[in-house]
């Protein structure tokens, strides 16, 4: 860029004096120098600069906050294992919160990236690695990784986080779905644990005995977006459907199963037993809705255990696997978000090694993370075979809903769902318009897989799970 | 401007050194002559006019004109949002063509405005007409009548999601008292719509409540007298006095209300905090649906070229109002 001189510049003259520059060409060269930064600065937001310099200092988004009760203990473990390794590291790593809504459906993680300024690690579900990985800013973290560690993390669980045998996101959790239930609204409806229904329809009897005043018999999640779909995929596995093929290359969207899991959301709502909004936090906000009264039976992940066992102390409530249409099979599915570190960041190598550090590691530090993470800060299942066994050798599964978890529910579960967000958008369609629009579930299921045909034909991205 | 007067001094005086133009006290009282030449009056108006808009204008070329060429720019490209980038050139217009949500959403955001804009006009100039009779604690019911404006619409959002909610929301209970059946009002797709259009004019009736309230003030009371005098009815002094005299008024009104409606200014919020565009997309207004495919879908191309489309129906809206009302002044037309 042209350098500008201004001599003589307390003087009223502009021009004259050797050297310096006219007004003329003081108001050519400022309109080049705006020029080039308007022009630079409307391009500068979508461009990665990889040449960052290398930092001392590591930024880790997560949307765990400090809080009271049940945010508070999760929080910790979070500021805690930072604590640990920048006791032990000459680079640090510093925290950063993101509220829960902007982290998952909001802008902050997008225009980070848009712009260059992506964190250094943070996390992410299944739902959303295609987006980053296809965007190529994920860290292999296999190199980092030893080889019993690998082996370690259960395949189930990994499969959504590996491509072609690279493993670019270490979970910290596992968190299957099931139905959680009100034992007060039970017995107020004369009902008992022998009454836990097993099939769909048995389930919509169920509801209906409950459904009573302001009280609904049953909820699922009626918010679009990749949480309702989350929700929805066990039900539609449990007929013996997908969303794709399995080389991921053309979908599968419209079959018998995906159409059956459609109707029977659909019934819910067309008989009036589950509610089209809530409260609180939306459909896996347990203590706002269960906890509260609005519904008899709820469809939750296992993190509502550590949630009303903070927030609800005294709220009595039960626990049953998904229930499963005619000639069904028990399916749940297995959310949890990972560690994962940004390839594009100033400084992978040592994000990589953090992630490992915390999380994939066969150091006794590495696993007791997990433990208390799956079982004191939250209620999870372990994605670690050794923090399973040493969660449950410290008693985390040794009775009510976390044995149910670890024993019944989570062996039925299949990892969340890999897809490009196009795709889940156009399966969230087809839930929102069988659900809420009472369209015919055979059309909506017809539609969204014409839509995601259309994407599957030109995508190139790595492939669907 | 004009150039200052130019002198032939210069060409004609000798000095004694021999050289040509003028030295000494009689140049300085010559630059003298031609600054005070160069000052006058209109130019010195003419500079103080564009120092006061040079900020502004710096700011709408930083903050507007920029980002609108870089809306208008990347809609040429495929931009996925971690660098990556390729020019496609109007494929992303010829997508949105063809793209059935984008459709929907333009369809969401006519009916949108369809009702949103005479809506305001109507509990605007209907609340600015109430507050303006001598009524007790006048100043009280202005203030609350303006007050959900100066909140935060995500507080709004939040307040209203609580109050609308299935069965046991406060509007649904009050149903229920007068014996009216309890409705899903974010749940079901034919009433999100005309929840989230509700929640926004009762958000915005307050502000256009005093736009109008200027306005109404400064038609001359002698005007109302008169026709008093005459024996005219009430509405007949609304139709022929107030609502004519007003139409510089409701102009602005029209046009604020129109782009704020179709570029989603307080939509985007509320639909974002209650309903994220459901259900069945029945809320998801253009903005929305720009947002999704910018931030959700990584398409920022795809999202540009809607974008800038968007702006473009805009101005046109824009350069129709005025052209049809010569910005306003209706009693030229």
């Amino acid at each position: 860029m042209a350098e500008i001189k201004l001599e003589n510049s307390s003087s009223d003259q502009w021009s004259d004096a050797a050297g310096g520059i006219t007004r003329r060409e003081l108001l050519k060269k400022g309109g080049k120098v705006a020029a080039v930064a308007a022009v630079s600065s409307v391009f500068s937001p979508f461009y990665i600069h990889s040449a960052r310099a290398a930092t001392k200092t590591l930024s880790f988004w997560q949307f765990y906050a400090p809080g009271s009760g049940e945010g508070d203990t999760q929080s910790k473990w979070f500021v805690d294992c930072v604590a640990a390794w920048n006791a032990t590291h000459d680079v640090k790593v510093q925290l950063q919160y993101v509220p829960n809504q902007e982290y998952m459906n909001g802008s902050k993680l997008q225009t980070a990236f848009a712009s260059g300024q992506g964190p250094d690690i943070f996390i992410i579900s299944p739902g959303d690695f295609l987006r980053y990985y296809n965007g190529g800013v994920l860290v292999d973290l296999t190199p980092y990784m030893e080889e019993e560690a690998k082996k370690d993390f259960f395949p189930n669980v990994m499969e959504t986080r590996i491509v072609d045998d690279k493993i670019y996101g270490l979970p910290m959790e596992v968190e299957p779905m099931a139905m959680y239930y009100s034992v007060k609204a039970f017995q107020e409806a004369g009902l008992s644990e022998a009454d836990i229904p097993k099939t769909w329809d048995e389930y919509l009897g169920i509801a209906k005995k409950l459904t009573k005043g302001n009280r609904f018999g049953c909820l699922f999640e009626t918010i679009p977006g990749y949480y309702q779909t989350f929700t929805w995929y066990p039900f539609m596995w449990q007929g013996g459907s997908d969303i794709a093929t399995q080389d991921g290359k053309k979908s599968a969207f419209n079959s018998a199963g995906t159409v059956q899991a459609l109707k029977f959301w659909q019934e819910t709502i067309k008989q009036n037993l589950a509610p089209r909004n809530f409260l609180g936090g939306g459909g896996g906000d347990i203590v706002a809705n269960l906890g509260s009264g609005l519904c008899a039976m709820q469809n939750c992940g296992i993190w509502g255990i550590s949630a009303l066992r903070q927030n609800a102390k005294d709220f009595q409530y039960g626990v049953f696997p998904l229930p499963i249409p005619p000639n069904g099979v028990p399916k749940s599915i297995l959310g949890g978000w990972a560690f994962v570190a940004n390839a594009k960041g100033p400084s992978p190598e040592e994000s990589a090694k953090f992630c490992v550090w915390a999380l994939g590691s066969m150091h006794e530090d590495s696993i007791q993370r997990i433990v208390d993470w799956c079982i004191k800060s939250k209620s999870d299942v372990s994605p670690r075979k050794s923090a399973l066994d040493k969660a449950a050798a410290q008693g985390g599964y040794d009775s009510g809903p976390m044995k149910l978890f670890k024993d019944v529910i989570a062996p039925t579960g299949r990892g969340e769902p890999r897809v490009p967000p196009e795709v889940y958008k156009a399966v969230s369609d087809a839930i929102q318009a069988s659900q809420l629009s009472g369209a015919d579930p055979q059309q909506t299921a017809e539609e969204a897989s014409q839509r995601i045909d259309g994407f599957l034909a030109g995508y190139t991205g790595a492939p669907l799970r | 401007m004009t150039d200052p007067p130019r002198t032939s001094l210069g060409n004609s005086v000798r000095n004694t050194d021999g050289s040509k133009g003028i030295r000494g006290p009689r140049r300085k009282a010559l630059s003298e002559r031609r600054a005070r030449a160069f000052w006058t009056h209109s130019r010195k108006e003419s500079i103080a006019a564009f120092l006061f808009i040079l900020p502004d204008s710096i700011g709408l070329l930083i903050f507007v004109a920029v980002p609108m060429l870089l809306s208008l720019s990347l809609g040429f490209f495929s931009v996925d949002g971690f660098g990556g980038y390729k020019f496609v050139g109007l494929a992303n217009y010829n997508r949105m063509f063809h793209d059935v949500l984008f459709l929907k959403s333009l369809w969401v955001t006519i009916l949108y405005v369809l009702i949103l804009v005479p809506g305001l006009y109507v509990s605007g100039l209907g609340l600015a007409l109430l507050v303006r009779q001598k009524i007790p604690f006048i100043g009280v019911w202005r203030s609350l009548f303006f007050m959900p404006y100066v909140v935060s619409l995500v507080v709004i959002g939040l307040i209203w999601q609580v109050m609308l909610i299935d069965r046991i929301g406060f509007i649904n209970q009050m149903l229920e008292l007068v014996h009216l059946p309890s409705r899903s009002w974010l749940g079901d797709p034919s009433l999100a719509l005309g929840a989230i259009l509700f929640v926004t004019i009762w958000f915005l009736m307050g502000y256009y409540m005093i736009i109008f309230l200027s306005g109404l003030q400064e038609i001359p009371r002698e005007y109302y007298e008169a026709a008093r005098i005459d024996g005219a009815s009430a509405w007949a002094m609304f139709t022929k006095i107030t609502l004519p005299l007003l139409q510089p008024t409701s102009f602005f009104v029209l046009l604020v209300s129109t782009v704020s409606a179709v570029s989603g200014s307080q939509a985007f919020d509320l639909v974002y905090v209650m309903t994220k565009g459901g259900p069945a997309n029945s809320t998801a207004l253009a903005v929305f649906y720009i947002y999704q495919q910018a931030f959700q879908f990584n398409n920022y191309g795809y999202a540009a070229a809607m974008a800038s489309s968007l702006v473009i129906v805009l101005m046109a809206i824009t350069i129709a109002l005025f052209m049809a009302t010569r910005g306003g002044r209706f009693h030229l037309t």
